[in-house]
């Protein structure tokens, strides 16, 4: 094992308390309790290098946070193994914390009623920083990420997106070697989210830190990862870069055409009319049919093309057929 | 019949909490017999005077404690306990010095208000003043106790969900045998050995019956006895916490 972060086989499973429905069963379960299983992660493996940015996604209840728990050293695995920076995570949780780093959207490590400020001077002493070098990184973090202004006003009184920064900073003072992020931008305006995932790319090209980021934004995947593992009912579904993502999964293309005519009709198998305005005509293409070229070439001589815009399908649509696919198998 | 149905509900729910249907089956008896005995009991024992010093420390120590189990109980709810163990810092001690924080605080911010209220509606002080000295490291002692049941309160989430329920019976215990408004001389014997026997004598009525009179004797017993507690409890709690790790990692939180 020789990666960041190497997860050989790794199983979760969790005592699920059985609730049945009726007042005589609820008597019943007054002097015991029945539980199930349920297999939260099944068999997992994949390695991610130092340095690399790695979106980690999958439906809700695929396991993502489990084995992000797993990792941190929070929960012990059922079964299998994993190394973060050599450390197995759940025997070692104390010594791996100094060199983790961890953002959780929904959640807060800034004391709330306190000015940041305050909490970044707590968090040095937590991870016994020299008080030079914490001045250091902190100032460096501040000016990075554009919180200076915010540093004396209480945490309540900041917007979603000026927290989430400041969340940000916190989690990277100590210099963490590994990222791991849950849904960094969840609630965030379209603004903040591209500011927030910017300064994750950032900071991460500048350390060569090593990111785990679990979103349901495919957005941030987009921006952040330059890879994939999508995850499902606990296993692996898919571990591939993003550019192939969108390669090998991508079936139908969307061509804009503008042209002088007010109407022009492409009549070729797998092509259908998606939007239609005058001068404007939009096509939905089924490569598999009909190649792309092909429809160009069509709409060339049906027409005096101003200019064409060939598009991908949202990366959602792309990654919901990749959930889909899993759904349709046994 | 719609109703029958929100009425069987609300049954299945309350019999899910099983601790709370014999907690309160319990305080009830328990609260019915010392109100019998109370009034009897009340006239000739102590002064106006003294009652009220008595209460003003006993709330004094009581008061200072923040709900602090709440926040425990939403990290337990939310799962935001699991995150903040990613941290090099243990969770349970964190949670004690933020306690300790906030009891600190508050203790220092009543004191002055209860000397003057307590003053003013006594139309004095103590017979011997002295004995509220005594008060101040005994309610300091009591207050890191008070920590560790709060911890204790605030984990129970871990298998109640809830631990309002659990809040309610430390509550009921800490005034029934700490006698939060009533000195426990005033109960029946066999109740005073009872209360004794628990931690929330020392740490209530221990405190308040510096009010009494300056008895350092007294008070070193008291303050032992804080001690004793603390460690019995420091381990209980301990144990708790370990045990709350185990079932976030058996059931997931």
């Amino acid at each position: 094992m020789s990666g960041s972060i190497e997860v050989e086989n790794l199983s979760k499973v969790f005592k699920v308390r059985v609730r049945a429905a009726g007042l005589g069963a609820a008597m019943r379960q007054l002097f015991s309790a029945p539980t199930r299983d349920a297999v939260a992660v099944d068999g997992l493996s994949f390695t991610i290098e130092k340095g690399e940015r790695v979106a980690f996604v999958g439906p809700n209840g695929a396991g993502k946070s489990t084995t992000l728990k797993m990792l941190t050293g929070i929960l012990h695995p059922t079964g299998g193994d994993a190394r973060v920076l050599g450390h197995v995570p759940w025997r070692d949780r104390t010594r791996l914390a100094y060199r983790i780093g961890t953002v959780f959207g929904q959640r807060t490590q800034l004391w709330y009623h306190l000015p940041a400020a305050d909490t970044f001077a707590l968090l040095a002493r937590i991870y016994d920083q020299d008080r030079a070098v914490h001045q250091r990184r902190l100032s460096a973090l501040v000016d990075a990420f554009g919180v200076g202004p915010l540093l004396d006003k209480p945490v309540r009184q900041l917007s979603l997106g000026e927290r989430m920064r400041c969340e940000l900073v916190a989690s990277l003072l100590h210099g963490p070697e590994v990222l791991f992020l849950d849904e960094p931008t969840i609630g965030l305006d379209v603004t903040a989210k591209a500011v927030i995932r910017d300064l994750i790319r950032d900071t991460s090209l500048q350390d060569g830190s090593t990111v785990l980021l679990t979103s349901h934004d495919t957005g941030d995947m987009e921006r952040v990862c330059d890879r994939v593992l999508v995850i499902h009912r606990g296993r692996l579904l898919l571990d591939e870069p993003i550019a192939a993502l969108r390669k090998n999964y991508i079936r139908r293309k969307v061509v804009t055409l503008l042209t002088a005519e007010e109407h022009v009709t492409v009549d070729l198998p797998g092509v259908t009319l998606v939007e239609k305005a005058p001068h404007r005509t939009v096509l939905e293409v089924d490569v598999d049919l009909t190649p792309i070229e092909q429809v160009v070439q069509a709409a060339l001589q049906a027409s005096r093309l101003r200019d064409l815009t060939v598009e991908d399908p949202p990366m959602e649509e792309i990654v919901q057929a990749i959930y889909a696919s899993a759904e349709a198998q046994p | 019949m719609r109703y029958v149905a929100v009425a069987s509900v609300a049954a299945r729910q309350t019999l899910s909490a099983r601790g709370a249907i014999v907690a309160r089956a319990a305080f009830y008896v328990v609260v019915l017999l010392i109100f019998s005995r109370l009034w009897g009991a009340m006239s000739g024992f102590i002064s106006a005077a003294e009652f009220l010093w008595y209460l003003a420390l006993t709330e004094w120590t009581t008061l200072a404690m923040p709900h602090f189990y709440v926040g425990i109980e939403e990290d337990v709810r939310r799962g935001d306990i699991a995150y903040r163990l990613a941290r090099p810092v243990s969770y349970f001690w964190a949670k004690f010095a933020e306690g300790m924080g906030e009891v600190l605080v508050r203790l220092v911010v009543l004191a002055p208000v209860g000397l003057v209220a307590a003053w003013g509606f006594a139309g004095g002080l103590p017979a011997d003043p002295r004995g509220l000295l005594l008060a101040v490291p005994l309610a300091l002692l009591a207050a890191a106790v008070l920590v560790l049941i709060q911890i204790a309160i605030g984990l129970s989430a871990f298998w109640f969900q809830d631990a309002s329920p659990s809040h309610w019976i430390v509550q009921k215990l800490l005034f029934v045998f700490g006698g939060l408004f009533i000195p426990l001389d005033i109960y029946p014997e066999w109740m005073q050995t009872i209360a004794h026997c628990t931690p929330f004598a020392p740490l209530v009525y221990g405190v308040g019956r510096s009010a009494f009179g300056f008895d350092p004797a007294a008070a070193a017993q008291t303050a032992l006895l804080i001690v004793a507690w603390g460690v019995v409890l420091l381990g209980l709690v301990g144990w708790l916490y370990r045990r709350s790790l185990e079932v976030l990692n058996v059931n997931g939180g």
